[in-house]
């Protein structure tokens, strides 16, 4: 236990237990959170958006600009990781000579190597990573035949019911989100189970630029479509139910292929 | 439930923040940083939720066999959105940790401060 | 009403974002040509916000409503005169760019200018996002769009180091992302609505109270991190210092000042409500604010690395806006207002000659770079330029805030925090005397240095613009002074005096 720590926590704690302790009481159906937009939302959803399923139609209609941007969001975690140095390539020589010491250490002590890192001074640290080492020697992975046989056996099942998830999220909890997680689940699967070699290529490698924007581009793709149709921006048009699931399915579909190839892409990425 | 007029939910998620925010602060590794940040995140949004229900409320789907009082479907899309940034921002992490160990060897604060 | 400019607020956000998902697309076969992408983005980003600025200046500020959902149903997008920041920042970007084009040569192979370029536009779009946004939910995702990017941006240079300062960026950024959204949270479950103007509005029927304030104290500290105010700047330093330059511009420049922003949108809702009484807090921005100036230009002084020294400025700079703001007097807020986009323009001047010179010499030390003067004389002097206009003198941009500043203090009755301004321009000034003197007057230590050429034009001609624009500003510098009195007297009834 680290006193200041613990003093940083508590000096932490006490404000939030007042910012709390004074909220309208969360099961009252009087509350604000119930009788101003939500409560809107509720009686005129259906109508409106023709979805059933009201958490989706404030995902993807009401507050949908909200989601485009949360796409957004993790494409810029796999652009974050795609643009750091991979573990072992040499920083290239431009015009100039590499800097010396490239980075500032403001103790002032010895500049940075370039390509290996240098060997541990405690054989400790290496044990909490111990465990990560085992994937990225994917191929030799010592995984029991039975982990392979099943992970092979259910995936495509797995995949199908992420796909019903997609397609039912209109009309039950599922949706874009949930699906991409669970693609990207099995492809972490496969990939630790099978070798991360045989996994990639579930994700060909030309389409990959593609893949990984289409979030993005679907949402601005429908956004567009509703420019045309309705002269607002990502509006759908009210009375044309056959419209409205029509964008709506681009936009899940988008989301769910998307997000499963950047979180699957995420994965390969993270190796020493 | 509401003890001296607080409400017992809330306390626990401000309970649940305060042990993420212990961990992010005094552990020293790495990894168990970032998982007391993530924590920290599921606080939040674990507010959030309990803030969006409703006393005998059922989910906000309009089927047949859901019926008035409904939860409120707003806090269910802002966490939505909240975990898939909650992951963006993991997956980030993870990868400078990555960076991290492949640099210096070690992912423990404690021996990072005395590499020289 | 609104002229059909007002139609392209939405788009202005979307297209740097959209242009991001693109460019890895655009640049498979030519990992180079996503520089080229990023910059026709930006500037195309750039003609819009101009745009929207003459319709701003033409009718005053306007609204966009998304899905065509009424404001507080849907989400609304607003532009006002906070929100014009967005056209420098575009320009800014456009100047900046082309720099990078050669200056990651020494930084990164090739295939990795895709993702990097990307994370760039990614990193403009949600600043332009934050500003013009009028929904809080919205506020806190665009604040995780900047954030990522920025750091990414931080790490992308080198190994080890630099992942680990982008680490401690990130942590500590998170932990203030959270205390946001716990206060978004917070007002939704008052107030029933995500809408700013609607939370106000709320608010004021609410009045005040623990939870009330208890979310303003959280979103002030989330900004507070996010602007690198002491005591949370800990993150800054090392971040901008290892970052490459270009993206030190970007940072030290407009990523945070989104901390700013971010602080003059809460100030709008909850003044417009009436239930804070503000002046204690007023006092504490003040004190904070003067505590920066001094400390930020008092470890710059110490600093033998130049992109340390500047990093350290940008916290004592930052922290005369936050003074300014504290004082709550019209002209130290007007001039608070206005140091946010000059300092950008001094800062982005002063990384991006720094690393002209970094690139040519491979050195970054004050030491190392002993009489640079004589063999690079146009980035020496952008330098020069860069230095005087931060340190405040006449005639360049710098000045005019800082007097302003200044006045604003002894408007205000606060003469003792006057003088701290005048005591950190005063260390600000010996450091840059250091650093003027090395480069000028000291023979070279290095044949790197003795033998160095200038940059090529690529690099050269923004470091070139953007100083000019310092000494431009300097004699034009009512423009901008004159564009931000309207909305600071908005909003200065409010402030509480």
């Amino acid at each position: 236990m680290r006193p200041w720590s613990l003093l940083l926590v508590l000096l932490v704690a006490l404000p939030l237990v007042a910012g709390v302790a004074t909220l309208p009481p969360h099961d009252a159906p009087d509350a604000p959170i119930h009788t101003q937009v939500g409560a809107l939302y509720l009686e005129r959803g259906v109508a409106e958006t023709g979805m059933k399923n009201m958490v989706t139609a404030v995902l993807l209609n009401y507050r949908g600009f909200d989601t485009f941007i949360e796409v957004v969001v993790i494409f810029t975690a796999l652009a974050a990781v795609l643009a750091l140095p991979k573990g072992s390539a040499p920083v290239p020589k431009g015009s100039a000579p590499v800097p010396k010491g490239s980075a500032p250490v403001p103790k002032g002590s010895a500049p940075v190597g370039k390509g290996s890192s240098p060997t541990s001074p405690s054989a400790g640290a290496a044990r909490s990573r111990e465990d990560e080492e085992r994937p990225e020697v994917a191929s030799d992975v010592p995984v029991s035949p039975v982990v392979r046989f099943v992970v092979r056996l259910l995936a495509p099942f797995i995949a199908m019911f992420a796909v019903a998830m997609l397609f039912r999220g209109h009309i039950t909890p599922g949706g874009g989100f949930q699906a991409a997680a669970v693609f990207a689940a099995i492809f972490i699967a496969l990939g630790l189970a099978l070798g991360q070699d045989r996994a990639a290529r579930l994700v060909p490698v030309d389409w990959r630029p593609w893949l990984q924007g289409v979030a993005p581009l679907a949402f601005a793709l429908v956004a567009w479509i509703g420019w045309r149709l309705t002269g607002a921006f990502l509006g759908y048009p009210i009375h044309d139910h056959t419209a409205q699931e029509a964008m709506g399915f681009v936009l899940e579909i988008g989301i769910a292929v998307g997000g499963g190839v950047i979180l699957a892409r995420v994965f390969l990425e993270m190796e020493t | 439930m509401q003890p001296f007029g607080l409400d017992l939910d809330y306390v626990a998620v401000v309970v649940l923040f305060c042990v993420g925010l212990y961990m992010l602060v005094a552990k020293s590794n790495l990894l168990k940083k970032l998982l007391g940040l993530n924590v920290m995140e599921t606080a939040v949004f674990a507010f959030i939720v309990t803030a969006g229900m409703v006393e005998g409320g059922d989910p906000p789907i309009m089927v047949a066999g859901t019926s008035a009082p409904f939860a409120s479907p707003i806090p269910h899309a802002m966490v939505l959105t909240g975990i898939v940034v909650a992951v963006s921002v993991t997956a980030v992490a993870l990868a400078l940790i990555v960076q991290i160990h492949a640099h210096f060897g070690t992912i423990e604060i404690d021996e990072l401060k005395e590499l020289p | 009403m609104t002229g059909p400019w007002a139609e392209a607020l939405p788009w202005v956000i979307v297209l740097p974002l959209v242009g991001a998902a693109l460019t890895p697309a655009v640049a498979v076969r030519h990992p180079r040509v996503a520089g080229f992408w990023a910059w026709g983005v930006l500037l195309v980003t750039a003609v819009l916000a101009s745009g929207l600025v003459a319709e701003l200046l033409a009718r005053g500020p306007f609204s966009y409503e998304l899905g065509g959902w009424a404001a507080s149903y849907g989400i609304e997008l607003r532009f006002d005169h906070f929100s014009a920041w967005v056209l420098p920042l575009a320009v800014l970007f456009v100047v900046i760019v082309p720099f990078s084009w050669r200056y990651l040569d020494h930084v990164m192979p090739d295939e990795r200018r895709p993702p990097f370029y990307a994370l760039l536009l990614l990193n403009a779009g949600g600043m332009i996002g934050f500003c013009v946004t009028g929904d809080l939910f919205n506020l806190f995702v665009f604040t995780e769009v900047v954030s990522l990017s920025s750091y990414a941006l931080v790490a992308v240079g080198g190994r080890g180091l630099a992942a680990f300062a982008a680490l401690k960026y990130l942590f500590i950024g998170a932990v203030s992302s959270l205390l946001m959204l716990f206060a978004t949270a917070q007002l939704f479950v008052l107030t029933g609505s995500l809408n700013m103007a609607d939370v106000s509005l709320g608010l004021g029927e609410i009045g005040s109270g623990t939870a009330v304030m208890v979310a303003f104290a959280a979103f002030a500290v989330s900004f507070m991190v996010k602007a690198a105010m002491f005591p949370v700047h800990v993150w800054l330093p090392d971040a901008h210092a290892i970052a490459p330059s270009p993206v030190s511009a970007v940072l030290s420049g407009m990523v945070v000042k989104v901390g700013i922003v971010g602080m003059l949108r809460i100030y709008q809702i909850y003044f417009g409500a009436e239930v804070l009484e503000l002046g204690a807090f007023n006092l504490a921005l003040v004190w904070l604010g003067a505590v920066s100036i001094v400390m930020g230009a008092f470890f710059a002084i110490f600093q033998d690395d130049i992109k340390l020294m500047l990093a350290y400025s940008t916290i004592s700079n930052i922290g005369y806006i936050v003074l300014g703001l504290g004082l709550a007097s019209p002209y130290a807020v007007i001039g608070a207002s206005v140091h946010v986009f000059n300092h950008a323009l001094i800062k982005a001047t002063l990384f991006l000659a720094a690393g002209s010179i970094i690139h040519q010499t491979g050195f970054r030390t004050l030491s190392d770079l002993r009489g640079i003067a004589r063999t690079m004389p146009q980035t020496s002097a952008a330098m020069a330029i860069g230095a005087v206009s931060i340190v405040g003198l006449p005639p360049t941009a710098g000045f005019v805030c800082k007097w302003y500043i200044a006045l604003g203090a002894f408007e205000a009755n606060q003469a003792p925090f006057g003088f701290a301004l005048v005591f950190g321009a005063l260390f600000i000034f010996i450091y840059y005397i250091r650093m003027l003197n090395a480069f000028y007057f000291q023979k070279p230590v290095h044949d790197e240095v003795a033998q160095a050429s200038e940059t090529p034009w690529s690099m050269r001609g923004p470091v070139v613009l953007l100083a000019s624009l310092c000494l431009i500003l300097g004699v034009l510098g009512g423009i901008p002074l004159n564009f931000v009195e309207p909305a600071v007297l908005d909003l200065l009834p409010f402030w509480g005096q």
